[in-house]
């Protein structure tokens, strides 16, 4: 920021540069002064806010007298700190006689009508107003009369309990679902001291956000359904860590009491997650602590799995690897970590010599160095989360985004309501983007390529300078079938919304989102190819963004899970096996050994008859696994392995940030790490990996693997590092797209 | 001092609700005039009326009106604040109800000097017949052409007045929250200036917005048909022209009363007739949103934006106004004044938005305390309590609706401290028999209707 957007403000006589239009809250912050608040929130719109009053401070500005002189003129009435933007010379004070008698006062009409449960409150301990009374508040209440009484323990959702007794109305919740979230469940009703929160009508409060207005709430009136009354404050600990339930990469922090997790709470990255998590997330990782959990291996005898030692289980997987030879496979480790990966892979390249490797269970199974990566230059992502604050325009193309990504969603709502960009959408059915996608179209299911045809002849007639780059006689040629009329009938949008959606696109720098709309159509490939054409023409080369959907199937990738490449997206030479062909393979008893890395083809693969067939037959099955999935239950030999929480490891997360997750609390001792299992059998083979712990091993991945060679332990820090492609892609070209009608494709290969 | 009636100058004219016996008595001659003007040259002759906001706040009109950005194709807006919700005041109602025509030939004048095409009136819930001439008048303005496209032929000037009609709350008269009502919002004040740019930057709908009072707006026809200097040759320095006040109370002949700023205070009580019932005990000069003014130092008091009273308290000296919106209450000393103070606190309390903490949990604590001392269960603490609560309000909440549920009660406190311990020492009035006591309140219901834990 350039030196003249700074201004000179004094807080408490103590003299700081901050950029105008700071709020005095944050100056005073960086100041070292503090400030108490509620209702400040600063991902937050101001316009609702500053209701509490807590953070009132006395303000003088300068000014010029009639004879010239600069001299300071008090306000006459103190200020709301969070909502009062400095401007130069500014002078604040947060420690005259009379802030501390207003702080005062506003505690005391705060506290008038709460119900001062603390004891038995879930906030106490980690509350902003009991920490804010003890240092400014009164000693004691002079309110005599009757408190405001509502019923306890309200139901607002499945996931969040209210106590409307206990709020401040501070408006945070409801400025959550209107700035954040969008799905504006949260009002007040009634006026003055009757005031209070609800849904409309009473309903339940339906949000995938709803988590996050528990972590929020300044008081204990938003309260976790699931936490509540297991645990206090002070008698938790926290761990840092990273959310697994999908692809973007959450920082959280697991909350956990003797050997259990209690709660997940979001940690701070601006890069990523904000402070936000979605309720998936926040409520959704309580599988690390549930009975379920295996803790011993568990071995198919006379039919059934037994219970076993892991030298019994693993003397068989053993032997039955040797007796294997190479026919050998692994199918998973998209949840796992870029350590387990890396040693998985190494187990069975280096050790077993097979490169029957896939972690990817959908449809979609190309090569590698096909797709994306051969048109524009990078496998999933072309853009970083926080890039899409910038983008004039964001095309979500076939994905739910808000099931899919939640928190992509959450920054391209981001990129809508704060910083002026413009979102078009085109799904098979609505989402909830169309609260502020402008247009969101409904393409008729499968013709994505006729309405991205019908934009791209529009782009292609606007952008002629096109023309030079390669491929552009045979692009052109196979578009001249093509009007906006035949993309219209075809996809069944209107052609006036074909050019609206082309105008946006064409208006400026634009972000394209592809989700499983796309990567699980049949005819995956052309569409992709169809999106490169696009972004090619628009000048977007960069922005095409197709993330994957599992915790760590971007690791996965890195790591060489993939038949045709080994880590670092170095070809083989000789590729294996996908998924698909490995489980027909074992369908077919081609197959000698199957083995499943915290994978569960019959539940998640596309083709679940073929994923039974395969692991119920001949070929002898090993799972790792958390518990007894479908596909556990049809294995051979179940070796318990560690959860997240249980594991030191890195998550690279679908923009490709790698970043760290710590071991908080054992589950059991004969409960180990996936990389361990691996290790443990390669060196029951007589080929030892040498390995110690998850940091040897990232070591060894920064040394072996150059796309990783910043993302050491010491480097990693608390944002991550976001790994980029030595260069990006110079020869972009257009490639002619064939079009072919749902009904006549054929699945993909 | 006689009236002077400009603004109520047709009020008993019969028919003056319909066009043309508004347009016979001079009406529209002033849009003519001014469409012949400079967009500049009304604004200036506002500015020279010294024409002041008549909405409570005193603010100097021809500031907002020159303030609204000139050379911008953004929309921007006229609004009439009619939501008069002020305890005392009826100006606006009987403007809106005899007078409707002058004030809409006000807000089209508006729109011309400051290039707005839109404009709304905000009338307040409650006010359906006069929500129902002001209808009748803007149907026959369209008529006439004085409003719609092209008004009297000018090429360049389209212009649309809508009528808004509020939800029956107070607040809404507060000039940001009545644009957060506007637009479909919660009722409830946004932030101001310093905080926010002022409403003529971002308004309504984050776009530059006039707002002003229908009084405000009635007086522009006649500045601009008898010029700013004619308007400003009335009054005192810094209070130019002529003010409506409602008069209402104890008093032979309660109405609206117009008179010339620079009025003393009870030369307007005795052009009412004087107080009835017994002899003047106190008198709240400008809406309930004042503090009293006693009967003995009432003669110290003229009608002017100047005139202010002084209020001590603690580390802080408070100037609080006089006039604020005109209505004024004469009681006569069968009065009692904490009951007075209860009927307040009780107005107020009901009609805190709830936005911010002071104010939603400050004027229902004052209830509730004067409440206690009525109902005999009073103790001498409680005196400090009241004024600190208000002390805690003053200044601190978010809008003026906490100054104006604390101010009242800091004046009764000052100047009638002693009915208070009377009430507190004896629970009872010092009224005696002459005590008329509060009916049942609708507040302590709805707190009685709550389950229970």
């Amino acid at each position: 920021m350039a030196d003249n957007d700074l201004v000179n403000v004094k807080i408490d006589g103590i003299a700081v540069q901050v950029p105008k239009g700071t709020p005095a809250i944050e100056a005073a912050k960086k100041a070292g002064v503090d400030i108490p608040f509620f209702c400040y929130h600063p991902k937050l719109s101001m316009e609702a806010g500053a209701n509490c009053r807590m953070c009132l401070v006395e303000v003088a500005t300068p000014r010029k007298g009639p004879d010239g002189t600069i001299s300071m003129a008090k306000m006459p009435k103190p200020q709301t700190a969070c909502s009062l933007p400095v401007s130069e010379g500014m002078e604040i004070e947060t420690q005259t006689e009379q802030v501390i008698a207003d702080r005062k006062a506003i505690l005391e009409f705060l506290l008038i009508n709460h119900p001062l449960d603390c004891p038995i409150c879930d906030r106490g301990g980690e509350c902003p107003l009991q920490n804010n009374t003890i240092f400014y508040g009164p000693q004691n209440s002079r309110f005599i009369e009757e408190k405001r009484h509502f019923p306890k323990a309200y139901p607002l959702s499945k996931h969040v309990v209210f106590d409307r007794e206990r709020c401040i109305h501070c408006a945070r919740c409801t400025r959550f679902t209107d700035d954040i979230s969008g799905d504006h469940q949260l009002a007040f009703l009634k006026r003055g001291a009757d005031m209070y929160i609800d849904t409309f009508n009473q309903s339940k409060m339906v949000s995938k956000f709803s988590g996050n207005v528990i972590e929020i709430c300044p008081v204990g009136a938003l309260l976790s359904r699931d936490y509540r009354f297991k645990a206090r404050p002070w008698d938790i600990l926290s761990q840092k860590s990273i959310c697994t339930q999908c692809s973007n990469g959450c920082n959280i922090k697991l909350d956990y009491r003797v050997g259990r997790l209690q709660r997940v709470n979001a940690r701070l990255n601006e890069a990523v997650n904000e402070e936000w998590t979605c309720d998936k997330g926040k409520f959704g990782m309580d599988y690390v602590s549930t009975d379920q959990r295996l803790v011993t291996p568990l071995i198919r005898r006379d039919g059934a799995l037994q219970p076993a030692t892991w030298s019994e289980a693993m003397d068989l997987v053993v032997q039955r690897l040797k007796e294997a030879g190479k026919s050998v496979g692994a199918i998973g480790g998209a949840r796992c970590t870029n350590e387990d990966n890396y040693i998985l892979q190494k187990f069975f390249r280096n050790v077993l010599k097979s490169n029957n490797l896939d972690h990817r269970l959908g449809t979609y199974l190309p090569p590698a160095q096909s797709g994306l990566h051969a048109r524009l230059g990078y496998h999933t992502m072309g853009n970083a989360i926080a890039d899409f604050e910038r983008m004039k325009t964001i095309f979500v193309i076939g994905s739910d985004l808000v099931n899919e990504q939640p928190i992509l969603f959450l920054r391209v709502r981001k990129a809508w309501r704060f910083k002026g960009g413009r979102i078009i959408a085109a799904n098979p059915a609505a989402t909830q983007i169309s609260e502020f996608a402008d247009p969101e179209v409904t393409y008729r299911a499968g013709a994505e390529v006729a309405l991205l045809n019908g934009i791209i002849k529009i782009l292609a007639e606007r952008n002629p300078s096109a023309a030079d780059l390669p491929g552009y006689g045979d692009f052109i040629k196979s578009l001249a079938g093509w009007s906006i009329e035949k993309a219209a009938e075809e996809s069944g949008v209107s052609a006036e919304r074909i050019r609206r959606i082309a105008d946006a696109i064409f208006s400026g720098e634009t972000a394209f989102i592809a989700g499983k709309a796309v990567t699980e159509h049949p005819d995956a490939s052309a569409v992709i190819e169809a999106i490169c054409n696009l972004a090619v023409l628009s000048g977007n080369a960069a922005n095409v963004n197709i993330p994957v959907t599992q915790c760590n199937a971007q690791g996965a990738m890195d790591m060489g899970l993939l038949p045709d490449s080994a880590p670092g997206y170095t070809p083989v030479e000789e590729p294996g096996l996908n998924t698909r062909q490995m489980l027909e393979a074992a369908a077919d008893s081609n197959l000698k050994a199957l083995w499943l890395v915290g994978a569960d083809p019959v539940a998640h693969y596309t083709d679940a008859d073929l994923a039974k067939r395969a692991l119920g037959g001949d070929t002898f099955v090993i799972a790792s696994e958390l518990f007894l999935t479908p596909s556990a239950e049809l294995a051979d030999v179940v070796l318990p392995v560690a959860s997240v929480a249980e594991k030191d490891g890195t998550y690279t997360n679908c923009e490709r940030r790698v970043q760290r997750i710590f071991k908080a609390f054992e589950l059991s001792p004969d409960v180990h790490p996936d990389w361990f299992v691996f290790a443990d059998a390669s060196g029951r083979l007589e080929q030892p990996l040498p390995y110690f712990s998850a940091r040897d091993i990232l070591r060894e991945i920064n040394v072996t693997v150059p796309l990783y060679a910043d993302c050491s332990p010491q480097k990693l820090g608390n944002e991550g590092i976001r790994w980029q492609y030595p260069s990006a892609k110079s020869d972009l070209q257009l490639v002619p797209v064939e079009y072919r009608p749902l009904a006549k494709v054929t699945v993909a290969e | 001092m006689p009236e002077t009636r400009i603004l109520l100058k047709h009020r008993d004219e019969p028919g003056i609700e319909d066009i043309e016996t508004y347009e016979r008595l001079g009406g529209y001659t002033a849009l003519r005039k001014a469409l012949g003007m400079e967009r500049q040259e009304v604004i200036n002759e506002v500015k020279s009326s010294g024409l002041r906001g008549r909405g409570g706040a005193g603010f100097p009109t021809w500031i907002k009106w020159d303030g609204i950005p000139k050379n911008t194709n953004q929309p921007h807006y006229v609004l009439c604040n009619a939501d008069e919700g002020e305890p005392g005041t009826f100006k606006d109602r009987e403007l809106m109800l005899k007078c409707a025509h002058q004030i809409v030939e006000g807000i089209i004048i508006a729109g011309y000097a400051t290039l707005s095409k839109v404009s709304y009136i905000y009338i307040r819930g409650e006010f359906v017949e006069s929500a129902k001439m002001v209808r009748k008048a803007i149907d026959q303005a369209y008529r006439k052409g004085y409003l719609g496209k092209k008004i009297l032929g000018r090429e360049d000037f389209d212009f649309d007045l809508y009528i808004h009609v509020g939800a029956g709350s107070y607040e809404c008269g507060e000039e940001s929250a009545l644009m957060s009502s506007l637009m479909g919002e919660r009722g409830q004040p946004r932030l101001k200036f310093p905080h926010a740019p002022l409403p003529v930057i971002a308004g309504a709908w984050n776009q530059p917005t006039l707002i002003n009072n229908v009084e405000t707006y009635s007086v522009v026809p006649h500045i601009i048909v008898n010029g700013g200097a004619w308007y400003a040759s009335m009054g005192t320095q810094g209070s130019k022209g002529t003010k409506i006040f409602s008069l209402s109370g104890h008093i032979a002949k309660p109405g609206n009363y117009e008179i010339i700023f620079g009025m003393p205070l009870l030369d307007l009580v005795e052009l009412a007739g004087g107080v009835t019932g017994g002899n003047l005990k106190a008198i709240i000069p400008g809406g309930s949103s004042v503090p009293l003014i006693p009967a003995e130092i009432a003669k110290d008091f003229t009608l002017d934006y100047e005139a202010s009273q002084t209020v001590q308290y603690r580390m802080r000296t408070m100037r609080l106004p006089v006039v604020g919106s005109g209505g004024m209450m004469v009681f006569n000393d069968r009065t009692d004044i904490v009951t007075l103070m209860l009927r307040t606190a009780e107005f107020y309390a009901h009609e805190s938005c709830g936005k911010c903490t002071p104010c939603r949990e400050g004027t229902r604590w004052l209830y509730k305390i004067l409440y206690r001392i009525v109902s005999g269960g009073g103790r001498p603490s409680d005196l400090d309590i009241l004024m600190n609560i208000c002390d805690g309000i003053d200044g601190r909440s978010y809008c003026a609706l906490g100054d104006a549920a604390a101010w009242p009660i800091m004046g009764s406190l000052k100047h009638y401290r002693h009915e208070y311990e009377y009430w507190i020492e004896h629970k009872r009035s010092p009224l005696g028999d002459n005590f008329v006591p509060p009916v049942p309140n609708r507040l302590n219901l709805n707190f009685e209707l709550l389950p229970a834990r």
